[in-house]
């Protein structure tokens, strides 16, 4: 597996508590990853860990196969040009209008873009999810779903090669949702290496080829997601039935949804 | 060791010591490589085209524009008071022309310095901590990373730089309007010409004065922006911590720059 991305032996802990304990996982290339757990259990640090946003207190990071911790700044800025991540809570600088927000990934990766070039940009992207009147706006004024509609064309901006996507579709309203979906939809299409961590059955059943089960820090599974339906871990099939609440709650057999 | 695992209490409390010693010397050298780190970027920022280029403008305006009020009002205060005082006591023992001397040394090498360091650290100092606190916890700090942008380079140096810039600017600022607030007062006491009071001042001012204030100044500068940037930065989860790193920005602010003033008034006179 030619992966684009691969945690070794990774920890990660604060005075009190273990994030990530001894974490080895690899993301394969241009397919789509879905982490799950249940809450609390390291899947929002997992994915920043990958990211290279939070760096581990042990074990190694592998971008490409090389280690981050040796990554140039020229390499590193090369790699987060290539990617975006889109926050839980949107993550959105509040000192700063939503064009501000686009235009600023735009303006530090491609310094000689004129103004126009870069106003077309994020216009098009607003356009696409109604939210053009919201330009000037500061993101206090918007919803908590249109923040993170925000906070996922500032990931999608700079058309990434991995995407990086936490609880994507948490407090997004459906009309938002199912754009925001067709969106994620071509991206996979594409061959964009998508990482997610996600409750949402749709999503899952709609992008995951490649599932990691985590719980309490440590990784339970990692596999093709026809893999994990066969696995004979009573656990990770708990887990499973237990995160997609939302599919369980219709009666739909879990692992079928995911075969879909 | 007690029966239950614990240690004697003598033993505790050297445990719980070292344990202290150890944190505040950890602290220390962290502290150390952060104002490193710091110093570092700020050359690099200088040198390279920056996107954190307004940010310096917009803190430059903060802390040095918005505040020339607040600092005229002081200085200007503080002159009329000297001058008062010092024309009321020293033409009884022959000195009256020792009012430039002491307007000198305590506004242009004293208080002049030590007040804008106090009106900075209480607005800017308490604001950046503040600011830069509610960005960690909002994790608009990892969304900085995450594009590219070096939260140092971009939120900490434009900060450094401005506060620095700032304090110095401001104090040559609270120096004029000072000197030139004793000259309002002095013309309802004692009439004077601006000519002859600009040239005794002149007479009574040295090198040394101004230097002591700018460099002052810059020390004073370095160290309210480095606590303040340093304090934002080290919220980690809870809002609850900013009010305290907003505290202790201006605790240790205050004391920084009070040791600091001591210092340089030490190897002046010595």
């Amino acid at each position: 597996m030619d992966s684009v991305i691969e945690l070794q032996s990774v920890t990660v802990h604060s005075k009190e508590h273990i994030s990530l304990d001894e974490v080895s996982v690899a993301f394969p290339a241009n397919k789509s990853t879905v982490i799950m757990g249940p809450s609390g259990s390291g899947k929002s640090m997992l994915l920043k860990v990958a990211a290279a946003i939070i760096p581990p207190d042990n074990g190694r990071v592998l971008i490409h196969g090389r280690n981050l911790q040796r990554l140039g700044q020229k390499d590193l800025l090369e790699f987060r040009r290539c990617s975006g991540f889109m926050f839980q809570d949107a993550a959105l600088w509040e000192n700063k209008t939503i064009f501000e927000n686009l235009a600023l990934p735009i303006q530090l990766h491609y310094p000689r873009r004129s103004r126009e070039e870069i106003e077309g940009r994020i216009r098009e992207l607003l356009q696409q999810m109604n939210l053009l009147d919201s330009l000037d706006l500061r993101p206090v004024a918007l919803s908590e779903g249109e923040q993170k509609i925000v906070s996922f064309l500032r990931a999608i901006v700079l058309d990434p090669d991995i995407l990086f996507l936490d609880e994507p579709t948490t407090s997004i309203d459906h009309q938002l949702l199912e754009k925001m979906l067709r969106f994620i939809k071509t991206l996979n299409e594409r061959g964009c290496t998508i990482i997610a961590v996600t409750h949402d059955a749709h999503l899952t059943a709609m992008i995951a080829n490649y599932l990691v089960i985590l719980k309490d820090g440590r990784v339970l599974e990692a596999a093709g997601t026809a893999v994990v339906r066969r696995s004979a871990s009573r656990e990770v099939i708990e887990i499973l039935s237990q995160v997609l609440s939302e599919a369980a709650a219709y009666d739909t057999d879990i692992l079928d949804l995911l075969e879909e | 060791m007690h029966p239950r695992g614990r240690l004697r209490p003598p033993f505790a409390m050297i445990a719980r010591l070292g344990k202290n010693v150890s944190e505040a010397f950890g602290n220390f050298l962290y502290a150390t490589g952060f104002l490193y780190n710091l110093v570092k970027e700020s050359v690099l920022f200088l040198r390279r085209r920056q996107v954190g280029f307004r940010v310096l403008v917009m803190q430059l305006l903060f802390t040095a524009v918005e505040a020339m009020g607040i600092i005229a009002l002081i200085s200007l205060a503080l002159g009329a008071v000297i001058v008062v005082q010092g024309i009321s006591i020293l033409p009884k023992f022959g000195q009256g022309k020792l009012i430039y001397t002491i307007l000198l040394i305590v506004i242009t090498r004293e208080l002049g310095p030590l007040l804008t360091a106090f009106v900075i650290i209480a607005r800017s100092g308490t604001a950046i901590a503040t600011e830069l606190g509610n960005m960690v916890i909002s994790h608009e700090i990892e969304a900085y990373v995450s594009v590219g942008i070096n939260p140092i380079s971009y939120l900490a140096v434009p900060r450094f730089l401005g506060v620095t810039l700032s304090m110095v600017l401001l104090t040559i600022y609270f120096n004029f309007f000072g000197l030139f607030g004793s000259y309002v007062v002095t013309q309802f006491i004692t009439p004077i010409q601006l000519h002859d009071y600009f040239q005794n001042l002149l007479g009574a001012m040295s090198v040394a004065d101004i230097a002591s204030s700018l460099i002052k100044a810059l020390v004073f500068g370095i160290l309210i922006s480095f606590t303040a940037i340093y304090q934002g930065f080290k919220v980690r989860a809870s809002s609850t911590e900013i009010p305290q790193v907003a505290i202790k920005a201006v605790g240790q602010g205050f004391v920084l720059c009070i040791l600091a003033d001591a210092v340089i008034t030490l190897i002046y006179y010595v």
